[in-house]
């Protein structure tokens, strides 16, 4: 069943209090995901990376565990990232097909619910697809390093989660939506690369081309996270994480997830249905 | 519908059937990306981008159905290859151990003493944690580059730099000047990285010691394999 007719049901029946609105959209939210193979489709993912993994270090003449822990965590992170982008623009975009969002909004429910539900329902998911990727780790790693990359990359999905949602419900289409989530992910990944390439140009530093670039490049990086700085493979490999840092980050997804929110709550608030 | 099917089948098949085989040959190894362009395409994964890049220049002289020998790749290539693949994970062993263990092992002179050039090249760039490769080169330099001031080089700059190399390893100019033959000589670097903990990875163990196993058998024509021996 879906997840909107649970919410429905649960919300015109009165027994929730307004928090427990919001908690009971997440609930069958995450309840959705579960019920649609969502955990056969990570368990399958997994297992499908680790054999990979298993074969590099097999055919690796040293460092074997060092490269299999560094494949695992480099392709897990990409996949849990892609399942998760994916999950939330198909949920939603279903939910605007199904004319299920309409129903909910027919109720006395203030839109801000709703998108903090979904929100929550999808950072959960996040949280449990994080740990679940994290756990074949605890062998290939030291475990304080996988607890700690596992957390990273909870926090890196959950900004994966809040820009998908953000997307898809400006965008209301998964093409556009699925394009912009694709794009933003590639240059948050790849920003610190492009700044330092942009800081120290092989030539032509002095024209006004370039400096208007360097000028555009510093002010996206105002913007947009440099995720090369979550999830790090080399933790794992060469030397754990200073849990400070690891707070730091936590702290900046927390901030960018609260800022996308209220964006998409912005947004939400702003159309007509 | 069925009728459809069967037949866009048999064309596909038929259509297949009546491409030309793939035909083996030998492609030459490209340029690798450069340094400042490896960077952005990693996104962030610096580290599996290097084992990734280690793995395709591993296999390449593994190209499907055809063996490329060590001898006839471009060294240029190779060592730029290595070098992008350190820049990229600085603190990963293999590409110097690929260099000083694998493409070192080509009976050309001139390649063997660029490899160990490289290797001693990025010595200076951390001699503790690169010291042993240059321990493998110092013992190549003397016999098979036969250049004993070449290998007695190495083993003072593992001496001077390398602080927390073991103090046999330190003191290698002492069984540098001993009249050493290859195969013991290996023998010790060997047993003194064994012993002090340096190797511990079984595969590397493996590696190393079928090696010294190729070399007791091969005497010092070529260490490699046939199949891996470059064409005079």
């Amino acid at each position: 069943m879906r997840s909107e007719a649970f919410s429905v049901t649960a919300i015109r029946h009165g027994y929730c209090g307004m928090d427990s609105r919001i908690a009971a959209i997440a609930r069958y939210t995450l309840l959705e995901a579960l019920r649609t193979r969502l955990t056969a489709l990570v368990l399958i993912t997994l297992l499908v990376v680790l054999a990979a993994s298993f074969f590099v270090e097999t055919i690796s003449i040293t460092e074997g565990a060092r490269f299999q822990a560094g494949f695992y965590a480099a392709g897990m992170r990409i996949a849990s990232v892609f399942i998760m982008a994916v999950t939330v623009l198909v949920s939603i975009t279903r939910e605007f097909n199904d004319k299920g969002l309409d129903v909910l909004l027919a109720l006395d429910l203030p839109r801000s619910h709703y998108v903090l539900g979904k929100l929550a329902g999808f950072l959960a998911l996040a949280v449990l697809i994080a740990a679940a990727a994290a756990l074949p780790l605890a062998w290939l790693a030291p475990a304080p390093a996988a607890l700690q990359w596992s957390i990273s990359l909870a926090a890196e999905l959950a900004i994966v989660v809040a820009f998908a949602l953000f997307c898809v419900i400006t965008l209301n289409q998964l093409t556009p939506a699925a394009s912009f989530v694709l794009g933003f992910y590639v240059l948050s990944r790849a920003l610190t690369a492009i700044r330092l390439m942009s800081a120290h140009p092989l030539s032509g530093a002095d024209t006004y081309s370039h400096q208007a670039i360097q000028v555009m490049v510093d002010a996206l990086a105002l913007v947009v996270p440099a995720l090369d700085r979550w999830t790090r493979t080399e933790w794992l490999v060469n030397q754990q994480a200073a849990w400070s840092d690891l707070l730091e980050l936590t702290g900046l997804s927390a901030l960018y997830v609260a800022l996308l929110a209220a964006a998409t709550m912005f947004d939400f608030y702003r159309k007509n249905f | 519908m069925l009728a459809l099917l069967g037949v866009a089948f048999c064309v596909q098949v038929t259509l297949q059937a009546l491409q030309p085989r793939p035909n083996a040959r030998a492609e030459a190894l490209g340029a690798p990306p450069a340094p400042a362009l490896l960077r952005p395409l990693s996104l962030g994964e610096p580290i599996a981008t290097a084992q990734l890049l280690t793995l395709y220049l591993q296999a390449f002289d593994n190209q499907p159905g055809v063996s490329v020998p060590f001898l006839e790749l471009d060294y240029a290539r190779v060592i730029a290859w290595l070098t992008a693949i350190l820049e990229l994970d600085p603190i990963g062993q293999y590409p110097l151990l690929m260099a000083s263990q694998i493409y070192s092992q080509v009976p050309d002179a001139a390649k063997q003493r660029r490899m160990c050039e490289f290797v001693r090249s990025e010595f200076e760039r951390d001699p503790n944690r690169r010291w042993r490769w240059l321990a493998h080169c110092a013992i190549m330099a003397k016999h098979r580059l036969l250049d004993v001031r070449l290998a007695l080089s190495y083993a003072e700059a593992i001496a001077q730099k390398a602080r927390n190399a073991s103090n046999w390893a330190r003191q290698m100019r002492i069984f540098i000047l001993e009249d050493l033959g290859e195969l013991e000589a290996a023998k010790v670097l060997l047993g003194g990285l064994l012993e002090s903990g340096e190797v511990s990875e079984p595969k590397e163990i493996h590696f190393l010691t079928e090696r010294l196993k190729e070399l007791e058998t091969a005497g010092k024509t070529s260490v490699l394999p046939e199949s891996r021996r470059g064409k005079p």
